[in-house]
């Protein structure tokens, strides 16, 4: 344990929820509800062409007859599809600003509060950042360097203007709108995200990086991002999520497409860090996502990366679908719950290609009264020649009155398919404990100690700037239920 | 005929029909099918079953002519043929048996979880024909060996046996399935383990392909004692073995252990739930498929550890071979934990018999056949040299001696 890490546990026991904050902008919002004047409102403000807001009234109309989804192991009340604003911009932003000096600067002063000062992160960490704010995209820094490699990235609502060919190609294409609820409910009412497009052959130089935060209040923030990697190319892209604090619950469904072509790799690596509630459960954010990835050539790869420590309701299963010869999947995860917070996430990695290859890795840690499911599964079609998958889900137990879940689905095919599962489930082991506390940690730094180690497998998976960033998360997450 | 049809006409045929009470609650289970209509989408444990044989059915039940045997050869052992699920009345120092009772309809089948869920046993429920009841009585080390014989052709039996062993009593149950009629049994086992009593149970099914086998076993044990099932399905028809175990007092252990040999078109559905109640229990599952043609099977695995069952150790391994390009398998082992101080872990693995392995004994001189034989023998080796009855023993190795001689 590092002084670094204890003085960030002392500074955050002190601010509790540091990203608590509501940002005083004017908002422009529709009625409340969902109807098709609200889809038409949104197409109408971000201006687009007549085949998108056809596309959407198709996905409202499938998503009024689909159900949504009940088996996951959350216990919470039905969602007001009524009750909440499908749109919220901040006022002026009908014309978007050339650069960073033309935004609010209350916005700005927004993002420095969380840690990313825009012109800073520019130069310091060589990270690209497409920040959205509520619904719509701020500011797209690096954007010319990027363009100078014909890498696109930017917003969707700019992608459907000037790229309408690869949107009408691929979007939906993983995750049709039809495919459940929330994805239909996102294909109608999605206002902003990212869109990437790397060209074929080219390896994109940075991590591009992306942070979405929720503000206005009664907002459900339905991002849409789609990544489209051509032959031969490579990219790692960041997400990372904050919410302010606020009693009522808030519904973030987004949905996250990933496509990769022959040869390319695509890395995605996500912190979130919602709002969970207080610590009587009250109040968080419902955090619904899809998020699927494509290997559609040969020799493709995708690998998911996740830090789960927010929400109050976590319902999230990036998946890949192994269609491509020789694909690869990867898993990690690390899901972390405390108080009254739910979590039910994991994978499904559906192999259907030969010799497809995926691996998972999951660390479940459940503290306080909160439940942590893992759920994943694994296919193997009939003609996965040769595929090959293993999985391992740990879960860690602090207290007894949370609960810790493994649910794996093994369906299997094909005979020259080898599929490895393992889980275990325990509390932390009480010699490790005294070894720690022998050399003079106190019990809750020898608990973060222990809890990182139980990680590291996967927090070694992110990206240098996000590791470091998790690592605190990780520790600040135990706080106060250890002991 | 559909299964509200196969009620009313059969009613008078159906035990315990007189019974307000459980008249009652066989309503609410049609109403149950009614509006659920076995629903495959959201019911898993209906998954790869050929529904149609069970909606649609003709009820037809024969009170068998002769009456079943029980003969004591040794001390402490009987043998018992039970003829459509029917057994007669026995009693001595040391055991009873007896028809069921309409107090033992009760017994596991009035449950909410199970109403909804497993609809095989509704029906077992709702159209429950035969069955008896074995008590052993305190402190006596019993032998029973049970062959399950049905008598027509056609016949519907769903049969509910309630076993009962007393405080300090220890009882080795074998039982066999050996049907080569058309026919199909419905078969529902609730077993109460007292005080420091024991339960061996070894199941051996070898039925011939027209014969459909559902059995459902429940057991809950008390306090130090001890469930362990073995089963063995060589059958060559649709076979369900879904087994609910209750640990509800401290240091309770229960043991369960399946094998299944599938080939053709065979389907093979498997399922335990264990749920630790009570603190010091100890659970271990071990599931083993070899499946070869266009054989399927299923096996859900569910440990549930309440928050006081502290202490708790609890294990699932399920293994699987696939032989053939058509057969396949689909595995579900979940945990649900609320209790901080356990151990629990569960294994899983699907794939094709080692290819080095083969390779290996191939370089020595074998041929493919010979070595993918020994190497099936061999991934089930530990379980078969864990049985200590020999007779039992001898008889499953020349079971799958026979399964053997059909794998290329």
């Amino acid at each position: 344990m590092n002084s670094e890490t204890l003085d960030t546990l002392d500074n955050y026991s002190k601010n509790k929820y540091k990203y608590g904050f509501v940002t005083d902008i004017d908002n422009e919002k529709p009625k409340k509800g969902l109807n098709e004047d609200t889809i038409k409102f949104i197409s109408l403000k971000k201006n687009e062409p007549e085949w998108m807001l056809d596309w959407r009234l198709k996905a409202f109309s499938k998503w009024k007859k689909i159900k949504a989804p009940k088996w996951a192991n959350l216990n919470f009340p039905e969602i007001d599809y009524q009750d909440i604003y499908y749109y919220s911009a901040p006022k002026g932003f009908d014309k978007k600003p050339k650069d960073l000096s033309e935004v609010d600067p209350k916005l700005i002063e927004t993002y420095n509060k969380l840690g990313i000062p825009l012109e800073e992160q520019k130069v310091l960490a060589g990270v690209a950042v497409d920040v959205v704010f509520d619904s719509v995209s701020v500011a797209t820094t690096y954007k010319g360097e990027l363009e100078k490699l014909g890498i696109i990235f930017c917003s969707i609502g700019e992608a459907i203007q000037k790229y309408p060919d690869l949107i009408k190609k691929y979007l939906g294409s993983v995750i049709p709108a039809g495919d459940h609820s929330f994805s239909a409910l996102n294909s109608a009412v999605f206002t902003d995200g990212s869109f990437v497009y790397i060209p074929e052959g080219v390896k994109c130089p940075m991590e591009l990086s992306t942070y979405f935060r929720i503000n206005a209040e009664n907002t459900g923030q339905f991002e849409r991002t789609l990544i489209i990697a051509d032959k031969g190319s490579y990219v790692s892209y960041l997400e990372g999520c904050t919410a302010p604090k606020r009693d009522d619950n808030q519904l973030h469904a987004a949905n996250v497409e990933l496509i990769a072509l022959e040869d390319a790799e695509i890395k995605y690596s996500t912190v979130q860090n919602w709002y969970p509630g207080d610590e009587d459960g009250k109040g968080g954010i419902y955090n619904f996502v899809t998020k699927r990835g494509l290997c559609a050539g040969k020799n493709s790869k995708i690998s998911w990366t996740q830090v789960e420590t927010g929400s109050a309701i976590t319902w999230k299963y990036p998946s890949c679908i192994l269609k491509g010869d020789n694909s690869i999947g990867e898993f990690y995860s690390v899901a972390i719950t405390n108080n009254f917070q739910q979590a039910d996430t994991g994978t499904k990695m559906t192999h259907i290609g030969k010799n497809t290859k995926s691996k998972i890795i999951s660390k479940g840690i459940s503290l306080g009264k909160s439940q942590n499911t893992y759920r994943g599964e694994v296919s193997f079609l009939r003609k996965a020649d040769k595929a090959r998958n293993y999985t391992q889900c740990d879960s860690l137990l602090v207290g007894n009155k949370c609960g810790a879940h493994t649910v794996p689905y093994i369906d299997s095919k094909n005979n020259t398919a080898v599929i490895e599962h393992e889980a275990s489930t325990s509390k932390i082991n009480e010699d490790q404990l005294y070894y720690c506390r022998q050399r003079g940690l106190s019990h809750e730094e020898a608990v973060s100690l222990i809890v990182n180690g139980f990680c590291k497998q996967v927090l070694q998976e992110l990206p240098m700037e996000f590791a470091v960033e998790a690592q605190k998360l990780v520790s600040i997450s135990l706080e106060g239920s250890v002991g | 005929m559909n299964i509200q049809d196969n009620y009313l006409k059969n009613k008078k045929n159906i035990f315990f029909s007189e019974n307000k009470d459980i008249q009652a609650h066989r309503e609410k289970l049609i109403n149950i099918f009614e509006n659920d209509r076995f629903d495959k989408k959201n019911n898993e444990s209906l998954k790869n079953i050929n529904l149609k044989n069970f909606i649609d059915f003709n009820y037809k039940y024969q009170i068998p002519e002769e009456t079943s045997v029980i003969n004591t050869n040794q001390e402490n052992s009987y043998s018992i043929v039970s003829l459509n699920g029917q057994c007669s009345s026995f009693k001595d120092d040391k055991i009873e048996i007896t028809k069921i009772l309409d107090e033992d309809y009760n017994d596991f089948s009035k449950n909410d979880i199970i109403e909804n869920n497993d609809h095989f046993v509704n029906l077992n429920s709702l159209f429950l024909n035969s069955g008896f009841k074995i008590v052993i009585k305190k402190n006596n080390n019993i032998k029973i060996k049970i062959l399950n014989i049905i008598t027509d052709d056609d016949l519907t039996i769903f049969q509910k046996n309630n076993y009962i062993c007393e405080e300090g009593s220890s009882l080795n149950l074998i039982e066999e399935y050996q049907n080569k009629n058309k026919s199909t049994s419905n078969i529902l086992n609730v077993i109460k383990l007292e005080k420091n009593s024991q339960l061996n149970h070894f199941l051996i099914q070898d039925n011939s392909p027209n014969h459909n086998l559902m059995i459902t076993t429940h057991s809950s044990c008390k306090k130090d004692s001890t469930y362990t099932q073995k089963v063995y399905n060589f059958s060559e028809g649709y076979v369900r073995n879904f087994h609910y175990s209750e640990l509800i007092e401290a240091n309770s252990e229960v043991d369960l252990q399946g094998i299944f040999f599938l080939k053709d078109n065979n389907t093979s559905n498997n399922k335990t739930f264990v749920k630790h109640l009570a603190e010091d229990c100890k659970s271990n599952q071990v599931y083993k498929g070899i499946l070869n043609d266009r054989s399927k099977a299923t096996y859900f695995s569910n440990t549930y550890v309440d928050q006081v069952a502290q202490k708790t150790e609890g294990y699932q391994l399920s293994k699987g071979i696939l032989l053939s390009d058509n057969a396949s398998y689909f595995s579900k082992p979940e945990l649900k934990i609320y209790a901080d101080d356990v151990k629990c872990s569960h294994g899983s693995t699907i794939g094709p018999i080692d290819e080095n392995a083969i390779f290996y004994l191939r370089s020595r001189g074998m041929s493919k056949t010979a070595a993918t034989k020994i190497l099936i023998s061999s991934f089930i080796n530990e379980e078969l040299s864990s049985i200590d009855n020999e007779q039992m023993s001898e008889i499953i190795q020349k079971k799958l001696v026979r399964y053997l001689s059909k794998v290329k």
